[in-house]
């Protein structure tokens, strides 16, 4: 009976090695790692962030918490770049002109942008010597292949429609005509930061165009494993150099880590994993303000946010029906949505524009919420209509949107609308809403620059008019808009828009959204030198933020 | 002495040269020989009675929660957004349990929540119970090639892990969120897939408990009185197999639960705004930091009736083991 | 070995079905799958989607296609980032069996001492206390854990361990398994503060069934003749204990061990999404909210094969470690 016989001597020293190593396993993995990460923020005696505090020295590297990954690249013909794929952007590429803190657009890649009289014909004057990471020169026929190639993209070409004609009048100069006078024609070289100048060679070939990334930026791209990590290292022979004379950028390598979640991003901030994320998540904004002193943040003020808004497909069942419409904007309680969503962070929006956007009007005329009144259009609705009124709310896979989109549909049911919830990640979403299948879509865009800059997303017919709505009055105000010289008349053009969408409601605006950077301590210069040649300094608009002076601190 | 019910199946298995299943080896490991000892003498325990008691609560709760003078669990009161428990607004009724991420109340959402979370954890249960129980009968009972086949099918249903085989049907036959084409109701969808990934779970141990059952005397004297198979079945073999079914079921029942939450944590349960306890805590994980409760009110319902259901389900498989070794 | 030739044959079977099972997911999709997978796909593209699918063939024969590319290594495409499924694979594998690996390392490490303890300590207030414990360990889910752990220590703790640093709640850091799967490593002591407290998450319910499973076989193989003569002999309870008893009763503790690689995978699933560790689990949930089936499918039968051919090789451990069954056959 004995089946269990005696145990060898060489298996009982195996068996207690393997208990021994068991228990004893973290310990050896960790005797034998290498050092331990980043300090712990929020310690003791860490003083109060003193502006230029320490001088900027270089080295060092950062990884970045973006919101979403940019799964379809940076090719200028396919690019659908939101905020996240434009900070990228910011890293690897430059844009012709940015926007500086007094509002104005300025040339930046450009030497500088001009235009005649009659704002039809634009000279873009370039820098010398400056390079692409491959060595190729920034000059007219590069920066020309790019307006060529935005043109030609579906979605960025919508906004640059009015140009009729680009040419390379010297080697350094291009030579744009648009076909209609187009006063705020420079900030179309900006487009929130889209408009990457990119290299010739990462054109030339389309199947490699988008993960293929060469600019002229502080950093050049040295890998991008989709989903985990993009990691761009020091452009050596990059054009500019700070008040100093040093050369930029200070950090030797930049890694963006793609983190959907808001949440996420600020325990990765907190615990170490992330040295800098960025956000526009009330709750998380609201929490961060509240740490304010074991970070170093940078906070969007009022005046040029983006606005969160709901928005509606006018060319569909049931909203296309302006009854139905004003059925869901009654029914929808903003006030209520600001606060339980944002922890009242942030402002209840009534139009698209913030307070410092030309066309701003206090009081448009956006109705107030009103749900009997909601009830009572909805049933009219459903009268006419089978007895059914429902609506579809579709959003990003953030919990936080998921938990907005529940909201909503608790205040619709209020009035009778039945709405279902459908939840997609950051790019089938972008392209739910190109693809124009969709009912209401949890949005946010139009960032407070020109006001023309909006042109494109509510232009008759233009492929980055989601919602598809077609309003002749509109239209006319925008196409009126583009090209009013006199300043007083354009701003009583855009305060005509911002009142038109307040009566049609086409959107149901919701919040201003406002962005804030947040990075460790040892994270300095989010918003990095002022712009060359006296153009002032940057302006932190739409989340977007230079790279270039980012340095570390011990 | 041996310890009786490991040692059979150990033995069981051994003598028919395959290794010994893991599902019956985890249950059996929680009945030891000193501990059966101890029921047989005590009766249920302490233990036992806070088990029954915790779920008739929470039945009770789910099954009178339409009439139950609760608020409506999707009704938003902003002030109590994310408050803890006692969150009192000022309004007529205190919130006992506090306020959720949309300033629902939690005590309802709790209540409601769980009369979902046990609905398709029952009757996911229920189709593995008739669906496995009739497979394991089948293949244990006729053995031969019958006994190959169903040993296959269960061992493919088996050969995906659990939670990836439920999520893959979830996705596939739901109506595609937001749509209305094609698919399932996402409730009946989460059910039939927890239903397929329970099915083998039920068949083999209904299979391993007939495969004992079927070589015993009684068996093979009515066989020889010329009963009919489905008699026998029926008759004889069925009721000795049930309690071995009816334990593994009760503990089916708390898997069941567990996975509903990690299928909510992924977005495949219900639809979100329907409140189940995996729904709640998927949301709620978002607001740790300022609003635990959110998670932790529906964790601790999931910990205390999946602590119960795993008590009464081994308790139940104690009692009749002890009387089949008495034999 | 007949047995072992039936079991061969079983194998072979089983990975065959649950193939075919993952592959007819995408035919058991109510609606287009086309649709679904490239909503804005132009309508040539959505053909060539059919196409190169085999949604025009006849099932069998697209089935065999299929299943030659995946074991060639073609795993498809991910339709929405237009990247190779295998390219995600690699960069996501070490992840995953990283993190599995630290589970079961835990587990045992605790459960093991556990294990015997209490087999040694029988019926004592000790005993009881530590099998109370682990029963309610039982019932507690891996992503209840989870977020606690990411609570409590993230939140409120925050403790700094020597040589690991701050554990992380949030993000992933490489280790020294990406090498062989030829994605760039890293260094260690962030590799463990990332990968921690996921690990312990999966490693407690584990914990529990192990010990218990130990305890029980060392309580039967405690009570066998053999160790009442090696308690005769005068030998110390620490050497009975380690050196005669535990080894037999080891034997279904390592055969439930290597089969819970399955049921880690599936716990892994939420533990991942919670830490934000992008392993085999993200990756299954993008694939699932970019509705990207052809993707999904390749997961699915990935895993099923791979978790078929460690029941396999358990098994056939378990067959050749166990005199038992040897002798039975001899």
């Amino acid at each position: 009976m004995n089946s269990r016989g005696a145990g060898t001597r060489s298996f009982r020293s195996r068996v207690v090695a393997l208990v021994a190593a068991g228990s004893l396993a973290l310990g050896v993995v960790a005797v034998s790692g290498a050092a331990a990460g980043a300090g712990t923020p929020g310690s003791p005696g860490t003083p109060a962030r003193v502006a230029g505090a320490a001088a900027p020295k270089p080295g060092g590297s950062v990884t970045y918490g973006l919101e979403a990954e940019t799964g379809g690249g940076w090719c200028p013909t396919t690019a659908r770049l939101a905020i996240s794929g434009i900070e990228v952007g910011a890293a690897i590429y430059d844009t012709l002109v940015v926007p500086n803190s007094k509002g104005e657009i300025v040339p930046y890649l450009a030497k500088s942008v001009e235009h005649d009289p009659t704002y039809q014909t634009w000279t873009i004057t370039l820098r010398d010597g400056v390079k692409f990471h491959d060595g190729t020169p920034v000059d007219a026929a590069a920066v020309k292949l790019n307006i060529d190639a935005y043109k030609s993209s579906t979605l960025v070409g919508a906004a640059l429609k009015d140009i009729d004609t680009v040419d390379v009048t010297a080697p350094n100069v291009v030579t744009v005509k648009t076909k209609v006078p187009w006063v705020a024609f420079a900030w179309f070289l900006y487009l929130d930061g889209r408009f990457l100048i990119v290299a010739p060679a990462q054109l030339a070939n389309p199947d490699t165009c988008n993960s293929n990334l060469i600019g002229s930026g502080p950093f050049k791209l040295d890998h991008w494993t989709v989903n985990q990590e993009l990691v761009a290292n020091k452009n050596p022979d990059y054009w500019q150099k700070d008040a100093k004379g040093q050369k930029l950028p200070y950090l030797d390598s930049i890694t963006f880590k793609p983190v959907a979640e808001a949440v996420q991003r600020v325990n990765g901030l907190q615990g170490g994993s992330l040295d800098i994320i960025h956000t526009s998540d009330g709750q998380q904004v609201d929490a961060l303000l509240q740490k304010k002193s074991s970070f170093n943040e940078m906070y969007e003020q009022p005046g040029r946010r983006e606005v969160r808004y709901y928005l509606m497909n006018e060319a569909k069942p049931p909203l296309d029906d302006f009854n139905a419409r004003k059925a869901v904007a009654l029914a929808i309680d903003r006030q209520q949505i600001n606060q339980i969503r944002n922890d009242g962070v942030f402002t209840v929006a009534d139009g698209p524009f913030d307070s410092s956007v030309t066309g701003y009007v206090k009081n448009p005329g956006y109705p107030k919420t009103n749900v009997p009144e909601a009830k009572k259009l909805a049933d009219a609705y459903k009268a006419a209509h089978g007895g059914t009124f429902s609506v579809v709310l579709e959003h990003t896979n953030d919990p936080a949107n998921v938990a907005e989109a529940q909201l909503i549909k608790e205040q619709l049911s209020k009035a009778g609308i039945d709405s279902t919830l459908k939840q997609d990640d950051q790019t089938a979403f972008i392209a739910a809403a190109v693809g124009g299948n969709f009912s209401i879509m949890l949005w946010r865009n139009h960032p407070g620059g020109d006001p023309d800059v909006n042109y494109q997303w509510w232009q008759t017919g233009s492929l980055l008019n989601f919602g598809k709505f077609a309003d002749p009055e509109l239209q006319t105000l925008l196409d009126q808009g583009r090209s009013e010289l006199d300043p007083a008349k354009r701003k009583a053009i855009y305060q005509q828009v911002d009142k038109r969408f307040a009566s049609q409601l086409y959107n149901v605006w919701a919040y201003y959204d406002a962005w804030m950077v947040a990075g460790k301590k040892t994270v300095n210069g989010f918003m990095g030198p002022a712009l060359p040649d006296g153009g002032g300094q940057p302006l932190f608009i739409y989340g977007r933020h230079p790279l270039l002076g980012i340095y570390v601190t011990k | 002495m041996p310890d009786e019910p490991l040692q059979q199946f150990v033995g069981q298995a051994v003598d028919e040269g395959r290794p010994v299943d893991p599902g019956t080896i985890e249950i059996s490991a929680v009945t030891t020989g000193p501990e059966v000892r101890r029921l047989r003498k005590k009766g249920l325990g302490i233990a036992g009675w806070l088990s029954i008691g915790w779920i008739t609560l929470v039945v009770g709760l789910a099954v009178l929660a339409p009439v139950l003078p609760l608020d409506d669990p999707k009704d938003v009161t902003t002030a109590i957004a994310r408050r803890g428990p006692f969150a009192d607004a000022g309004t007529a009724s205190g919130h006992l349990l506090g306020g959720d991420f949309n300033g629902r109340d939690m005590l309802s959402r709790l209540i409601w929540g769980g009369r979902t979370t046990l609905v398709v954890a029952t009757l996911s249960v229920l189709i593995g119970f008739v669906l496995g129980g009739l497979l394991g009968l089948i293949g244990g009972y006729f053995r031969g090639w019958v006994d190959t086949v169903v040993s296959l099918l269960l061992d493919v249903l088996l050969a995906v892990p659990a939670v990836i085989l439920a999520l893959a049907l979830v996705t596939i036959l739901r109506t595609q969120p937001g749509t209305t084409s094609g698919g399932l109701d996402p409730e009946l969808a989460l059910i039939l897939a927890l239903g397929v990934v329970s099915i083998p779970v039920l068949g083999r141990i209904t299979r391993a408990s007939t495969l004992s059952w079927s070589e015993r005397e009684f068996v093979t004297a009515a066989r020889a009185q010329g009963a009919k198979h489905r008699r026998v079945i029926v008759r004889e073999v069925l009721p000795n197999v049930l309690p071995a079914m009816y334990s593994i079921a009760l503990l089916g029942i708390a898997v069941a639960i567990v996975a509903e939450g990690t299928l909510a944590i992924l977005g495949a349960s219900v639809e979100p705004d329907t409140p189940t306890w995996g729904n709640m805590i998927a949301i709620g994980r978002i607001q740790l930091e300022r609003a635990p409760h959110i998670v932790f009110e529906p964790a601790l319902m999931i910990f205390f009736t999946v602590l119960a259901l795993n008590f009464l389900g081994d308790a139940i498989r104690a009692l009749f083991d002890v009387r089949e070794g008495a034999l | 070995m007949k047995t072992v030739a039936r079991r061969l044959l079983q194998l072979v079977v089983v990975v065959l079905l649950s193939t075919l099972f993952a592959f007819s997911l995408l035919r058991l999709f109510p609606g287009d799958a086309a649709d679904a997978t490239i909503p804005y796909g132009t309508a040539a593209q959505k053909a060539q989607f059919r196409k190169d699918n085999g949604l025009d063939k006849p099932f069998l024969e697209q089935y065999g296609t299929w299943l030659g590319n995946l074991l060639q290594g073609d795993f498809g495409k991910d339709y929405q980032s237009n990247t190779q499924v295998a390219d995600k694979l690699e960069a996501a594998l070490p992840v995953s069996i990283a993190l599995m690996l630290y589970a079961q390392i835990i587990a045992l490490a605790v459960a093991i001492p556990l294990g015997v303890f209490t087999a040694y300590k029988v019926n004592t207030k000790s005993d009881k206390a530590i099998n109370a414990g682990a029963f309610a360990l039982l019932a507690l889910p891996s992503f209840v854990l989870a977020l606690a752990l990411a609570f409590l220590v993230g939140v409120k703790w925050k403790p700094d361990i020597p040589l690991i640093g701050q554990l992380q709640v949030s993000g992933y850091s490489p280790g020294w398994l990406e090498p062989l799967f030829g994605q760039p490593g890293g260094d260690l002591g962030p590799h463990i503060a990332t990968m921690l407290l996921p690990a312990i998450s999966l490693a407690a319910g584990l914990i529990a069934v192990y010990m218990r499973l130990l305890r029980s076989d060392m309580i039967a193989t405690l009570q066998e003749n053999f160790i009442t003569m090696a308690r005769a002999k005068g030998l110390t309870d620490r050497r009975i204990l380690w050196r005669h008893a535990f080894k037999p009763s080891s034997l279904t503790l390592l055969t439930v061990a290597g089969l819970n690689f399955g049921t880690l995978i599936g716990g892994a699933l939420a533990v991942e999404i919670i830490f934000q560790i992008p392993g085999l689990g993200t990756l299954i949930y993008q694939a699932i909210n970019a509705r990207q089936i052809v993707e999904l499918q390749s997961y699915i039968a990935i895993i099923a094969i791979g978790y078929v051919l460690i029941n396999f090789v358990v098994d056939a451990l378990y067959v050749v470690l166990d005199p038992r069954i040897r002798r039975s056959h001899a």
